[in-house]
């Protein structure tokens, strides 16, 4: 890429906070957001969530205001907003699940076209990706990219019904594993052709693969993953000896973290420290890419390894390096990775600048 | 960037490049009758839900337009778009379990708009990159300018779908195979303005 593109975080609220300050302390210590949540699963089955219990009603609607209004930037020159979101705002079907978006976004950037991407769980990744495009192509000077989905019945019903679920807090890549956790969020980023602060990171890079292979199941051998991280890799012109930390997806699904584990092994990535950010937030579905990319961009800031939550013990028949207490690293360059229902992978490689 | 190829699926019936392929207006259940009457095997069609369905016949009718030489495997790009995301699957799931209180696996599954790349790179054995998009109307303009990025990053091909299925039965399916060539992205627009007016009668 002949120009640079950064990554600003701008907004995270989710369960563990509205600031990026109470997120680095729970990460610092370890905290989860996720709780046992009573009549939260179909026929009143208890249900792990992470809920963000200020929130009593209109959950997504409040949380993208929330978000939006965390927001404190003044934004000169051509403006877009992209929105990663699988399902919108659910309370509203059967009518149109994504009209509030619009209508909330435009109260607050009246003037920026909005685009919507909703992906299954590497929304997040490719709107990132997505947001680089347009710059590269000097089709906008800035794009705020905002990561969303909130705790549904509707997913949740869906979720149990695939089995999905795990009955306590999800354990990524553990080999007591047994599902993931719903959870719900906001994150924004600004991905903008100018540096405005310090803390901004360089996009080296990113693309997305299909598994070619199953529309709810994992790929057995990490297909799509694999072709997503190889083709960042020669997009960026970086290979896995660069990488310091992996921001991997482990949503703690047996097969999703068996088949991560195949493809890092794959791409020669096993031994680099790596963490699932699911025990701390839940899987957020739409919005996990953004707030897990707020995270490693916070990791990078800080030179900080956070531990992933929930593993104690080798699950996976590839071994990584997962990040098991709180360590200091010089961090430079970071894989962000995704994949999802429809057999989609995505990734993207963060670089800090000099 | 140029238009290699197009087809439209609708109940009324299933075109290509323009021309009238199967006439369904009469047929009971028009997709099922479309895709009998394209003469394949592919037995997962019946499981898919309409927005799959519609894709499916619609990209079968293209297959003979894509460029030989091309590695399609790796190089071609999907890009999908619709205003109603997966809606009308969405109030079949939400009445699986308030209705017949027994949510459905099988209709879940489909309650993503992007499960119909999905189900496209299965079926042909593609690779490459995909998105889905969320769009107030058919907007060419940002098509080309989606496919245009992917040319720029290295992808070949690109299949283009509007694929819709709204809660009050409208249902269409407008696919269209873009290729990179020295036409502007403006002339790509006014073409598929064309096309998809023509297409609709409008």
């Amino acid at each position: 890429m002949n120009k640079s593109v950064y990554i600003h975080y701008l907004s995270l609220v989710t369960p563990l906070g509205n600031t990026v300050e109470q997120h680095l302390e729970a990460f610092k210590t370890g905290t989860s957001g996720i709780r046992m949540t009573e009549h939260a699963g179909f026929q009143g089955t208890r249900l792990p969530l992470a809920k963000r219990t200020e929130i009593t009603a209109n959950r997504y609607d409040n949380l993208l205001r929330e978000a939006l209004e965390n927001v404190h930037i003044t934004l000169t020159g051509k403006t877009a907003v992209i929105v990663s979101s699988t399902k919108g705002n659910l309370d509203l079907l059967p009518g149109d699940t994504f009209s509030s978006t619009h209508a909330i976004i435009n109260q607050f950037f009246p003037e920026a076209p909005v685009v919507i991407i909703s992906n299954a769980c590497i929304s997040g990744v490719i709107a990132i990706n997505t947001a680089a495009d347009y710059l590269l192509s000097d089709t906008y000077d800035q794009v705020l990219v905002i990561g969303i989905d909130a705790v549904s019945e509707f997913v949740s019903y869906g979720f149990q019904s695939l089995f999905a679920l795990s009955g306590e807090a999800c354990k990524p890549f553990d080999k007591n594993r047994n599902g993931t956790t719903l959870g719900e969020g906001c994150g924004i980023v600004l991905v903008s052709n100018q540096k405005l602060h310090d803390h901004a990171v360089v996009y080296k890079g990113g693309s997305s693969s299909n598994d070619a292979n199953h529309i709810s199941g994992p790929s057995r051998t990490g297909e799509g993953l694999v072709r997503s991280i190889e083709k960042t890799f020669k997009r960026s012109g970086l290979n896995a000896s660069d990488i310091d930390f992996i921001s991997a997806h482990g949503t703690a699904t047996v097969f999703n973290d068996e088949m991560e584990s195949i493809a890092f092994g794959r791409t020669q990535l096993n031994e680099v420290p790596l963490n699932s950010m699911k025990g701390y937030f839940g899987h957020t579905l739409g919005a996990a890419g953004i707030l897990e990319t707020i995270m490693s961009i916070v990791s990078m800031e800080e030179n900080l390894l956070f531990p992933n939550i929930g593993f104690s013990e080798t699950g996976t028949s590839v071994p990584l390096n997962i990040i098991q207490k709180l360590e200091s690293k010089e961090l430079k360059t970071v894989l962000k990775t995704a994949s999802g229902f429809g057999g989609g992978n995505a990734s993207l490689i963060l670089q800090k600048e000099g | 960037m140029k238009v290699l190829a197009h087809s439209y699926v609708c109940p009324k019936g299933v075109k290509l490049n323009g021309e009238p392929v199967f006439d369904t207006q009469a047929e009971e259940n028009p997709l099922k009758s479309a895709y009998q009457q394209l003469g394949v095997e592919y037995p997962k069609f019946y499981k898919m839900d309409v927005l799959s369905k519609m894709a499916f016949i619609g990209t079968e009718l293209l297959l003979p337009f894509f460029p030989a030489g091309t590695d399609l495997e790796n190089d071609l790009s999907l890009i999908f778009a619709n205003t109603s995301s997966s809606q009308h699957t969405d109030n079949l799931f939400v009445d699986s379990y308030e209705k017949l209180n027994n949510p459905s696996p099988s209709l879940f599954v489909y309650t993503l708009p992007n499960i119909v790349t999905g189900e496209l790179c299965i079926r042909h054995k593609w690779y490459g990159e995909n998105c889905f998009f969320i769009e107030e109307q058919f907007n060419p303009k940002n098509y080309a300018a989606w496919a245009q990025s992917g040319f720029s990053k290295g992808n070949a091909l690109c299949l283009c779908g509007w694929v819709e299925a709204k809660t009050n039965g409208e249902q269409e399916c407008f696919l269209f195979l873009l290729s990179p060539s020295d036409k502007t992205e403006h002339t790509i627009e006014i073409e598929l303005s064309t096309l998809i007016k023509q297409y609709r009668n409008e």
